[in-house]
């Protein structure tokens, strides 16, 4: 019998403790999902993107310098913005928790990438080109996206999608944390992550990484974060976007003298 | 009373402009309800003539009886029904050259083929668009499996026994088996609504991420 799909609702933790910088998760998101390559041409145009990208901060003045990274992607908010500015309903929310983008839907009108506050979707200003030895590189289960049209990242839907037809319906098993991580079914960027920063899983999945930050981020909102038990806390919280990712605080064993910082 | 020139100027630009946009209207129409339209629906030439008709047509219409997934072989198994290597028309084309000349001439092209270690370049016939991704497998064991309680027909229709593989092939196929040529226009347009009414009257996924990639 085909099994009916399971209700999934995922999430991805980002351990800034045990992020450092390493951009692998940069370049895995680049060869998994068709992304153009950034040139430098690309980057003086200021038309250069990555799905997920490392910004990097300062804190303290030379000598007490500490490089802090911190991986930007999109938030797969529950009260995504981006989503009701669309004029094409090319973007919206599914069950699964995920911000979808339907890219032949899209007509570029770039309200979504105007109104989202962590600059996470980008347009494609130009037809995207591959050097000629790359010619059969690119991922079959993602379309190459043509020029005029909005994208950004997808928690590797296709992935997830593989993983569905595979696993729960084919073999009639849950699809649970195990699984994914065995058969490689994570995203890109969390299954390159060398330092396991990144994480990925069903918030409701018990053997998964994700369940105890989201139950304690979820159970605590903005304002009284001080209650928290964990170190989890959203990106921009108090805009209310409830995003799906939860970022975990750095746990700095050496900080700075007081008076150093200047808080950049 | 003559007509003036202004007056003979206006209905000149007035006739143009009718039959301009009657035109418009007519290709948008054209468009639309043909698919493909203008004719581009004819089966492209391929390089080796192959008569679907001899090998997958029935025994008694003179034909060979070969299930679907014998030669499109993964498509119980993956994404892409897939198009035989030259190595498995050899199976049976060892043996097998022909009766009447035409038959023999292109059975010396598949050998020939085989024997220069060049494969044969076979024209796509059906092309869903590159945004859409379509699972051969996962429809044919819906279709297929006898666990599964109720499966319903693209038209709606109720189907009780579970089908066979070609019977599931020809749902969106056609009767591939009766066509000599596979041509383009099919049982099914495969527009979008086509998959939405299936997948709804089946009561399955129709999140736009299914489909979409």
């Amino acid at each position: 019998m085909v099994t009916q799909r399971v209700d999934h609702k995922w999430g991805m933790v980002v351990d800034l403790d045990r992020c450092t910088g390493c951009q692998a998760c940069v370049v895995a998101c680049q060869s998994e999902n068709n992304l153009p390559i950034n040139t430098k041409d690309l980057f003086l145009q200021r038309r250069a993107y990555e799905w997920i990208r490392i910004e990097r901060y300062w804190e303290g003045e030379f000598p007490d310098v500490k490089a802090r990274f911190i991986p930007i992607l999109c938030q797969h908010c529950e009260n995504a913005p981006c989503e009701p500015v669309c004029p094409v309903f090319a973007t919206y929310h599914n069950d699964e928790g995920l911000n979808v983008q339907i890219y032949n839907r899209c007509v570029g009108t770039r309200y979504c990438a105007n109104n989202c506050p962590y600059q996470v979707r980008f347009f494609n200003y130009w037809e995207p080109v591959w050097p000629e030895r790359l010619r059969n590189h690119l991922n079959p289960d993602v379309t190459v996206r043509s020029r005029g049209i909005m994208e950004k990242c997808s928690f590797c839907v296709q992935r997830i999608r593989r993983a569905e037809v595979t696993v729960e319906r084919r073999e009639r098993s849950n699809l649970d944390y195990a699984t994914m991580k065995k058969r490689n079914f994570l995203p890109a960027c969390v299954s390159a992550c060398p330092t396991n920063a990144l994480n990925f899983a069903d918030q409701a999945d018990v053997s998964g990484p994700v369940k105890e930050y989201f139950d304690d981020v979820n159970e605590h909102p903005h304002g009284e974060a001080h209650d928290r038990k964990t170190r989890g806390y959203r990106l921009l919280e108090e805009m209310g976007t409830k995003p799906n990712v939860i970022y975990l605080k750095k746990v700095d064993p050496f900080p700075l003298r007081k008076g150093v910082s200047h808080g950049s | 009373m003559r007509p003036s020139a202004k007056m003979l100027t206006l209905g000149l630009v007035g006739l143009t402009v009718t039959v301009v946009v009657g035109f418009l209207i007519a290709v948008l129409l054209i468009s639309w309800f043909s698919n493909p339209p203008f004719g581009l629906g004819n089966a492209p030439p391929q390089p080796v003539a192959f008569p679907h008709t001899v090998h997958a047509g029935s025994t008694a219409d003179g034909g060979m009886g070969i299930q679907c997934e014998f030669c499109h072989r993964n498509v119980t198994q993956g994404d892409a029904a897939t198009v035989p290597a030259v190595e498995q028309c050899l199976f049976c084309h060892k043996t097998i050259g022909g009766t009447e000349d035409s038959a023999k001439a292109e059975i010396a092209k598949v050998r020939q083929s085989f024997e220069e270690n060049d494969p044969i370049n076979w024209e796509r016939v059906h092309r869903l668009p590159d945004h859409v991704r379509f699972i051969h497998e996962a429809h044919i064991r819906f279709f297929t499996d006898p666990g599964q309680p109720t499966r319903t027909g693209i038209n709606g229709e109720s189907i009780g026994q579970p089908l066979t593989v070609p019977e599931t092939c020809s749902v969106c196929h056609g009767d591939v088996a009766s066509m000599t040529e596979v041509q383009p226009k099919q049982g099914q347009s495969l527009k979008m609504g086509t998959c939405l009414d299936c997948h709804r009257n089946n009561n399955v996924a129709t999140d736009c991420t299914v489909c979409h990639k």
